[in-house]
């Protein structure tokens, strides 16, 4: 009997390239001036916010949790910046990072939420969807916009980094570095797809599933802020609608690359090339002069399609034992 | 081992019950005029469709599902419902029309979440913004206009037409309060969410339930989408934005368990009330409006908080 | 098929075989159960109850034999047509609707299934109490299921199945748990369903339960009828000496190379020294321990025995830090623990080998090397991240050591045999450097050659050091390993037996609570 290997599956990602590949190639023909280095780097500095929601959702999804209110959260920390710089007379880096602080702590209510009250994690994001944007409608009154940032601040947006590259690039990637370091070279990225696959096989290994579980939920916390900081120097205002929508791009990201909603199986260069799926059909959308409701018609159309087509060659394949989720008396277990 | 002691007096639902009474007795008090008919007709008016949306959303939360797609879908029959009218349809069609598009709507919720054991919040999560993105780029924001006169109001006028929204809401949410405890399909919905795989063995058919949960929602919306549809003399395509999220806060406040399987209607059109009362408080309270997406995520979270602890505390009680 | 001889009324099951891989749960057993007859049907833990069980109630197929109900023959049965023949199974854990009331739980599983019919609640409520009435029960139909204790849901499941017309009940273990009172009422219960015609298996293991209800006995024992008696001729010394047997079973004899081959023949090995971790007084109000007593010292297994409903697991849950003392200390070479969490039991040194491995002892979807490391994380990775190389060499000295059988350190724990699944348990937590092993039926299920293995492992480890709590049900493995037997029963430990004391039927005689007279 073949034994599978641990170490995720090659074919879910060449799938996905094989995607990316036609995608390319339908929007050079469709797309004015998509196949240009100009349009690539358009394309990474507008994936930034986005992106970097989706790959602190990535760990979020492989507890088998989910994290609904990361975009919401991108806005309350950009009103909190916009808030602190001008009212507050902060500059605008003790601005950031309290914005920063501001995406932390509505991560650790989630996380306080989920883990100590054990709460389902859908219930409560959608509660905090509610909470943090309504904060942001309340503090701005639902009109007010912050404008007027020093340039200094806007070049983290709008800048170049060696005359080409987007300065957000950078950071981008830093994060996506660091992250993919700690979800696949770190014990406690190992401990997190413990969790996912088996919560009570985690707990009788001695893991702190209770400490881990609230740690992930503010590392989302923090990447909303710090994709809030991004997106207002990148838009050079700060609205209380900012980042609306950008939970669905983070999480259709996260599962296209392959990540299972209900835990353990995913990785963060999966979440990457499902960015960049993802972002290549909303720059090339555009650039065909269609218009933007395509994309988010086309990035919901692709969620489902991922996953019932996933659905339906689960049903068909031999595949891995899972662990047991439910009560069943132990049987002797022969091997096949 | 000792039994525990015989069921509990509802006190989530009487608690919310309670509360609604005394926040509606002080905004009697507070502000008077928020009882006179002039105010107080419009206001009911604008909470039936809210009612019948929270009705669907109970069944699908006591079903142990989720259905974030409900405004989205509230969006489309609307405008459907608009469009049959300006093309001169009879009110039947244009009832029908907006009917069959929401039990189509929810019957493709329910084929992805029962067909292919998809979770329930990532599918409604799909299908909310398909649908809301796919109505904005056929609409591009434009209103349904030209509707003819016997569309507002079913044509009957603004006293009578809001009597008969106010009434058909009520009737309704009266006879599915009835049926969610005497009619057997309806009690099948309770089994499922409180033990699927003993439905399993008892002979039900729990994907089939959960089929039919989706399909219901959408029924309801639909109807909803009608009933607020005709309050005005054109569709507004943006309808129904943020309509789920106070389906389920109502729901959740009324004292239904998120994770199925109890919760009882009365207490949902207490919830459904409370939440209506809160702009009007915060009116009174001199509190921006803007306020009030942020309390309903804090109620929210403060409810389903609660059980939370009622849980914890229960579970260690029982030495 | 037609049968030859006159239609029985009964049920049936001749020469029934089940086998699981290399285990061979059930051989060529027989059982039949007359109506109006309640018929007990004891052995140990593992001798093959809860297969014969399965097997009637559809869940498993035999692999050799045929089921006869009332005259007509099957091959096997699935649980819909099990139904239909009038067969019930009273699990320990029913399956009910927790949020709904004991009157709707019992329509739901009687009533037609029609979806538009109006319910007649006072109706639903009469029925019900007429169903629990006809029992002998006189338990409040309008209260939540989810609210009854144990023993008050199976008499609702016992209710709803003479409702629906079952005729053979077989009750799965059902006073394991219970106080005198509530296992008295049962048995109430049970005469009344004799007293309607209906035929009763019941199984236990509490001799007291089956002397004074039972018509007739069948001892199982290593998955073979060894034994029918009639009620008069089963006394607590004839049953014990069925279910323990005189000499042991072929399936049992333990192969050559399983001698040690450093001579650590229990006996010989250095006799164990200071006394490591001292229990005094431990209780646990949630699982029903009380006043537990114990000392473990360096480098001595301490065997632990009891039935079901014991409190065995129960104790080591909370010497694990699963769940919490409320009574009693834990002492470990002197010093007071407190143990909250199975990190702060791993932090003294205590590793915990669970009796459920799939769900509890590996993660099923990660690898051999992932799985051994990750009670390790802290010495193996200590400057914070996966040193994969590390962690792959590592597995692979334990695969060696073990002698794991898989594909290399890569492969998926879940595809592994039970056998080998349990040895990458024991490697995680080997790799512990544990002062202290508790080890839960650390061979159910195994096969002879792993089995051996195991037991090879874990007399060198106990000779170099390691203290062992050994939780088995396994009387030659017991016997063989340990140096000292104590003997759990309905969350006490109530007896210590010696290695020159210990024999299977003076254990078994404790762990029912039977006196053992002078043989």
């Amino acid at each position: 009997m073949r034994t599978p290997l641990s170490g995720e599956t090659g074919r879910h990602e060449l799938v996905l390239m094989a995607f990316l590949a036609a995608e390319l190639l339908l929007f050079s023909f469709t797309g004015r001036r998509f196949a240009t280095a100009e349009n690539g780097f358009e394309i990474l500095r507008v994936s930034v916010e986005f992106g970097l929601l989706a790959l602190v959702m990535t760990p979020v999804i492989l507890t088998g949790g989910i994290d609904l209110s990361a975009g919401s959260l991108l806005g309350l920390c950009a009103i909190v910046l916009g808030k602190l710089w001008r009212d507050a007379g902060l500059d605008p880096g003790w601005a950031s990072a309290l914005a920063l602080a501001a995406g932390a702590a509505g991560g650790l209510l989630n996380g306080v939420l989920i883990a100590r009250l054990k709460l389902p994690p859908l219930i409560v994001t959608l509660g905090s969807f509610s909470l943090f944007r309504g904060l942001a409608e309340a503090i701005t009154q639902g009109v007010d916009n912050f404008t007027g940032f020093p340039d200094s601040f806007l070049l983290l947006g709008q800048g170049y980094i060696l005359g080409a590259i987007p300065a957000q690039v950078p950071i981008f990637l830093a994060v996506a570095a660091g992250l993919w370091l700690l979800v696949h070279r770190t014990p406690f990225g190992r401990s997190l797809r413990a969790l996912g696959y088996s919560p009570e096989g985690a707990r009788f290994a001695g893991l702190p599933v209770g400490r881990n579980l609230i740690l992930v939920y503010v590392l989302s916390g923090a990447g909303a802020g710090l994709a809030a900081i991004i997106y207002v120097a990148h838009l050079g205002q700060a609205k209380a609608d900012a980042g609306t929508g950008y939970e669905l791009l983070a999480i259709t990201a996260v599962v296209l690359g392959g990540a299972s909603i209900f835990g353990g199986k995913g990785s963060v260069h999966g979440t990457l090339l499902g960015l960049a799926a993802l972002a290549v059909l909303k720059n090339g959308i555009a650039l065909s002069d269609r218009p933007s409701e395509w994309v988010g018609m086309a990035t919901g159309a692709l969620l489902l399609a991922v996953l019932s087509g996933e659905a339906m060659l689960k049903k068909m394949s031999a595949r891995v034992p899972r662990s047991p989720t439910r009560d069943s008396t132990s049987m002797p277990s022969g091997s096949p | 081992m000792k039994s525990l002691p015989p069921n509990p007096w509802p006190w989530r639902e009487g608690s919310v019950v309670v509360i609604l009474l005394l926040s509606l007795g002080w905004l009697g008090l507070a502000a008077p005029s928020f009882f006179k008919p002039a105010a107080l007709w419009p206001w009911l008016t604008s909470v039936a469709p809210v009612l019948l949306i929270a009705t669907g959303m109970f069944f699908v939360i006591v079903g142990r599902q989720i259905d974030i797609s409900v405004g989205s879908q509230f969006a489309w029959c609307s405008v459907l419902a608009g469009e049959a009218a300006s093309a001169g349809w009879p009110w039947p069609g244009i009832l029908a029309s907006a009917l069959l598009a929401g039990l189509a709507l929810g019957a493709l919720n329910g084929l992805l979440v029962a067909g292919f054991k998809l979770p329930s919040i990532v599918v409604t999560l799909a299908t909310m913004v398909t649908l809301r993105e796919s109505l904005r780029a056929w609409r591009e924001g434009e209103f349904v206009r030209d509707l003819p006169d016997s569309f507002q109001w079913f044509g009957l006028g603004q006293s009578l037409g809001q009597c008969w929204v106010i009434a058909a809401a009520l009737l309704l949410w009266m006879i599915l309060w009835i049926a969610s405890v005497r009619l057997s399909v309806f009690r099948w919905v309770y089994a499922v969410g409180s033990n699927a795989e003993a439905a399993r063995l008892a002979g039900l058919r729990p994907a089939r339930i959960t089929f039919g949960l989706f399909a219901f929602m959408g029924l309801l919306t639909g109807l909803a989408a009608t009933l607020n549809a005709v309050r005005f003399t054109d569709v507004d395509p943006k309808t129904g934005a943020g309509l789920e999220l106070q389906a389920i806060a109502a729901v959740v406040v009324g004292g239904v368990s998120i994770s199925g399987g109890r919760g009882r209607l009365w207490g949902v059109l207490a919830g459904v009330l409370l939440l209506a009362c809160l702009p009007s408080a915060l009116v009174f309270l001199k509190w921006p409006p803007h306020w009030e997406k942020a309390i309903q995520g804090l109620i929210i979270l403060t409810a389903v908080a609660a059980e939370g602890v009622h849980r914890a505390r229960s579970r260690g009680r029982e030495d | 098929m037609t049968p030859l001889s006159p239609p029985s009324p009964g049920l049936e099951l001749r020469g029934i075989d089940k086998a699981f891989g290399p285990i061979q749960a059930l051989h060529r057993v027989d059982f039949d159960l007359r109506p109006g007859e309640i018929h007990a049907l004891i052995g140990e833990n593992g001798a093959g109850k809860s297969t014969l069980i399965k097997t009637v109630a559809g869940a498993l197929e035999p692999d050799a034999g045929e089921i006869g109900v009332q005259g007509r023959t099957f091959r096997s049965l699935t649980p819909r047509l099990s139904r239909e023949l009038g067969i019930a199974v009273i699990y320990q854990h029913p399956p009910l609707f927790p949020d709904l009331t004991v009157a709707e739980n019992m329509r739901l599983f009687l009533g037609p299934a029609r979806a538009f019919c109006v319910i007649d609640r006072s109706r639903q409520i009469e029925r019900a109490r007429e169903c629990l009435a006809a029992i002998g029960s006189n338990l409040d139909p309008t209260l939540e299921a989810g609210r009854l204790s144990m023993p008050e849901q199976q008499l609702v499941e016992i209710a709803r199945a003479l409702a629906a017309g079952a005729q053979w009940l077989i009750l799965d273990e059902p006073t394991a748990a219970l106080g005198a009172d509530d296992a008295s009422r049962l048995h109430q219960v049970l005469h009344a369903l004799r007293a309607k015609g209906a035929g009763c298996c019941y199984i236990s293991h509490r001799l007291e339960d089956i002397t004074g209800l039972a018509d007739r006995v069948t001892v199982l024992r290593d998955g073979r009828k060894v034994a029918c008696l009639p009620a008069a001729e089963a006394t607590g010394r004839e049953m014990i000496r069925l279910m323990v047997g005189g000499e042991r079973p072929p399936s049992d004899s333990s192969p050559p190379h399983v001698a040690q081959p450093d001579s650590s023949a229990p006996g010989t090995r250095t006799s164990p020294d200071s006394v490591l971790m001292r229990v005094e007084g431990l209780g646990c109000k949630s699982s029903h321990l009380r006043e537990i007593s114990f000392e473990l010292r360096r480098g001595e297994i301490l065997g632990l025995a009891g039935l079901v409903g014991s409190g065995r697991t129960e104790l080591a849950r909370v010497l694990f830090g699963l769940d919490p003392l409320t009574q009693g200390t834990i002492r470990i070479e002197g010093q007071l623990c407190r143990i909250e969490s199975p990190a702060d039991a791993l932090s003294l040194g205590i590793a915990y080998l669970p009796e459920d491995r799939r769900r509890h002892g590996i993660i099923a979807e990660l690898s051999v090397a992932a799985n051994t490391s990750m009670a390790s994380f802290r010495r193996m990775f200590p400057r914070g991240w996966l040193d994969l190389a590390r962690e792959r060499c590592e597995a692979q000295s334990w695969i060696e050591r073990l002698r794991i059988r898989c594909q290399g350190p890569e492969t998926l724990a879940g595809t592994l045999s039970g056998g080998n699944q349990q040895k990458t348990a024991l490697a995680r937590w080997l790799a512990t450097s544990p002062r202290v092993l508790i080890a839960d039926e650390p061979t159910q299920g195994i096969d002879v050659g792993a089995k051996a293995e195991i037991h090879r492992l874990l007399q060198s480890l106990a000779s170099e050091g390691l203290a062992i709590l050994l939780l088995s049900s396994d009387w030659p493995e017991l016997l063989q390993l340990s140096d000292r037997i104590g003997v759990m029963r309905q969350g006490r430990l109530t007896a210590f037996f010696s290695k020159q004391e210990a024999s299977p039927e003076a254990i078994l005689s404790a762990a029912l609570g039977h006196e053992v007279t002078a043989a």
